[in-house]
């Protein structure tokens, strides 16, 4: 460790002005007040040496050799991180100019973000579509706090997330003022309740090894985001003598589940009459898809997919997932893959008065495939109700999904398997059934201004189909997932996990970002009070040139809490009419295509005629296809 | 929607029909209807919502069901009561869903026939 940091005479840039201008002096600068920054440093480099590895800065010095944010790089790199998301602070400003000079500003990339919860959010979105990690860069407390409920929101969703925080450790060295109050003695405790794991390295050694380690732990089902704190002297004291290795990378298989387990789980699948299956979390890739189908296909057994992954194609007769309640109260034996919510999938409550409602037969019996034993805190209840199992096995579902299938063949007699062939005539009838109520349910409304939601989305979904889409935000309106044909894992993209508002645009943007390079189209239906809360994201996708399709549901209100509202004003036997007080957003509206305007990107709106809806779509795929975000403000029926 | 279809069938039977209900203004129903916020769940035409199971209204809906939903409302929906929406206003309302133009077939719709 070296001995000394930049004393609190340094000015902002972390120069020392007076060494810098003697420095500057002896090399024969004659015009020093006219040269850039830049020129500045590099002449006076010239005229003082740095120190050679090894020796320590100190007071008087006016160079450093080689920081410790630039091993703190190479430890980076050596992850195949592409990216990292940041609103720039000082707390880390040794690692950023890092990665844009020593690194060059490539893998990663420094994404200038202007909130540390947009930060988070992109890489949530990004970790999704890419299938792995981006960094984040926070600043300590503060950056932190505003990043917290992003982090839980991608703690819920079971997504790795690589966070880094700036931080001063030792108090000895902080500068008064500012730097006091941005301190923290543990960051992490912060948000240490929902993320995986932590460190707060204290050498650079010891940072190699905590990141890699934190990563590995954040790529191991059940994925979660971790968290290393970057000590600022760490950061800014050159090397020295030590020597430093960054560790191998090498990533855990995934968890299957117990063979015995999944022997048992095959038999009374197999015995079932009316098995059903439940995939929720399941699957991370579209070796899980094909996967699922096959066991599907293999019971003839229906799949209920709750829309946090694209488990299972739309288009396949087996999904019929918006069959739910009859298939759940008709069904002997439901298989519930990772799913978040076993006890919500058996019964439903009432509102406000919580009668709980068997959504079941009594004596339907449950396997649960699932990690959930392996991702638990104590604080925070995203775990959900508990839901005794017939049968329940720890495992990562996706990984045994081939083995959970290869049991069932061995378990099914020719005779048995005859009669599930039987069964698919019947589920293709109701597969269809299923598709035309829908279809007449979405014309409900066709002509009505504000747009109806199933119009917009079958509007949106006229002017994509020819393309290779994905949905970055799939949740926040059910028509796409009655409606469109998904049979890539990549079409739908899930939500936020913990329904923390501001999730779904720069979710959105992180998801638009890794299929940039894919060549996948993506679009999102993005929410009125959503994109208020840190609209600065549609100035890191103009400026990072990030192609995103983002169709505004208007509804000028955080429309759930009007219900909330309402059923308040019921109870209380009050007047239901001043229900849109604090919960609907006009007087003034807002007009989100000046919004997108003054970010730089593309915009047009407000559009409530129906009609009007297909040729702006048409026209702002155009901008999106040239590589650019787009924006169009569609004003919607409520919900 | 499932619950919209439970609603319906159990409260068609025996009930009074539109002839029944009270002379009612469309006009003002409309208003009524915003005003309340009832068009929050249910849309501005009584579509019903995109989200999770907010219920159209179907056409042809009884006017003592609408009336008895109102007031002593099954499943999740807030009671209004005489006090606070009178049975004329509940007329207007009625009035103005039974004004609502029938929307087209999906098989009419050339956007819905994709999927």
């Amino acid at each position: 460790m070296t001995k000394a940091r930049k004393s609190t005479q340094d000015d902002e840039s972390g120069l020392d002005r007076r060494k810098f201008l003697k420095g500057a002096a002896a090399a024969g600068a004659a015009t020093a007040s006219a040269m850039t920054a830049a020129t500045k440093v590099a002449q006076a480099a010239a005229a003082k040496p740095a120190k050679p590895e090894g020796e320590a800065n100190m007071r008087g010095d006016s160079f450093i050799a080689r920081p410790g944010s630039d091993f703190m790089l190479d430890v980076i790199k050596t992850l195949n991180i592409d990216y990292i998301a940041s609103n720039p602070a000082s707390s880390f400003r040794s690692l950023h100019e890092s990665i844009v000079n020593y690194g060059g500003n490539k893998k990663p990339e420094f994404l200038t973000c202007m909130h540390e919860e947009s930060s988070v959010a992109i890489a949530h979105g990004y970790a999704k579509a890419a299938g792995k990690p981006m960094g984040v860069l926070c600043h300590s407390s503060v950056g932190l706090q505003h990043a917290a409920m992003a982090v839980y929101n991608a703690w819920a969703d079971r997504v790795p997330v690589m966070m880094f925080a700036g931080n001063g450790m030792d108090a000895n060295k902080r500068r008064p003022g500012v730097e006091w109050t941005h301190c923290v003695q543990d960051p992490a405790g912060l948000v240490r309740d929902f993320i995986k794991w932590d460190d707060q390295p204290a050498s650079l050694q010891h940072f190699a090894e905590s990141t890699v380690r934190a990563y590995k732990m954040a790529m191991s089902p059940p994925q979660e985001p971790v968290l290393i704190t970057l000590d600022i002297d760490l950061q800014e004291e050159a090397i020295h003598g030590e020597k430093l290795s960054i560790p191998k990378l090498s990533l855990s298989a995934p968890p299957q589940a117990d063979e015995r387990a999944l022997r048992e789980a095959a038999r009374m699948l197999v015995a079932a009459q009316n098995p059903v299956i439940v995939a929720d979390r399941c699957v991370r890739s579209q070796e899980g898809v094909e996967a699922l189908v096959k066991l599907a296909e293999t019971l003839q057994a229906p799949v209920i997919c709750t829309g946090n992954r694209m488990n299972f194609p739309s288009t396949h007769y087996l999904n019929l997932s918006e069959s739910r309640p009859g298939l759940v109260r008709n069904a002997d034996v439901i298989l519930m893959l990772e799913v978040q919510d076993p006890w919500g999938m058996l019964h439903g409550m009432g509102d406000p008065w919580k009668d709980v409602r068997r959504a079941a037969k009594p004596d339907v019996k449950v396997i649960q495939i699932s990690l959930a034993d392996f991702m638990m805190k104590s604080n925070y209840q995203d775990f959900q109700r508990f839901q005794p199992a017939d049968l329940a096995i720890s495992g990562d579902s996706q990984t045994s999904l081939v083995p959970l299938t290869d049991a069932i063949k061995r378990e099914l007699s020719s005779a048995r398997a005859s009669e599930f062939a039987g069964k698919a005539d019947g589920l293709r009838k109701r597969h269809r059934d299923m598709k035309e109520r829908m279809k007449t349910a979405a014309a409900l409304g066709w002509e009505a201004s504000p747009v109806s939601t199933a119009r917009l989305c079958a509007e949106l979904w006229n002017t994509i189909r020819n393309e290779n889409y994905c949905l970055a935000v799939s949740d926040r309106i059910a028509w796409p997932k009655r409606l469109w044909p998904t049979t890539k894992y990549t079409n739908m993209m899930g939500g936020s996990g913990a329904a923390g508002v501001g999730y779904s645009a720069p979710g959105a943007v992180g998801v638009a970002l890794a299929n940039r390079d894919k060549g996948i189209l993506t679009v999102t239906l993005q929410p009125d009070g959503d994109l208020c809360y840190a609209p600065g994201v549609l100035w890191t996708a103009a400026h990072h040139k990030i192609p995103l399709l983002i169709v505004m549901y208007n509804n000028r209100g955080y429309v759930q809490e009007v219900m909330h509202l309402q059923r308040m004003a019921g109870l209380h036997r009050r007047d239901p009419k001043t229900a849109k007080v604090g919960t609907m957003i006009y007087d003034p509206e807002v007009d989100f295509g000046k919004l997108a305007q003054s970010f730089g990107v593309y915009g047009e709106g407000p559009i409530s005629d129906p009609n009007a809806v297909g040729p702006a779509l048409a026209r702002a795929l155009k901008v999106v296809k040239s590589g650019a975000p787009a924006l169009v403000d569609v004003v919607c029926q409520l919900r | 929607m499932r619950i919209a279809l439970v609603l319906a069938a159990s409260l068609c039977a025996g009930a009074a029909f539109a002839q029944d209900a009270p002379k009612g203004s469309a006009e003002r129903g409309k208003k009524l209807f915003a005003e309340l916020n009832c068009y929050s769940c249910h849309g501005t035409h009584a579509q019903g919502g995109g989200r999770n199971s907010e219920p159209p209204i179907p056409a042809g809906y009884p006017w003592q069901g609408f009336l008895n939903q109102l007031r002593k409302p099954r499943l999740d929906m807030p009671a209004y009561e005489e006090k606070l929406v009178s049975t004329q206003e509940v007329a207007d309302m009625f009035a103005y869903f039974s004004s609502i133009k029938a929307a087209p077939a999906a098989k009419d719709i050339p956007q819905l026939r994709n999927f």
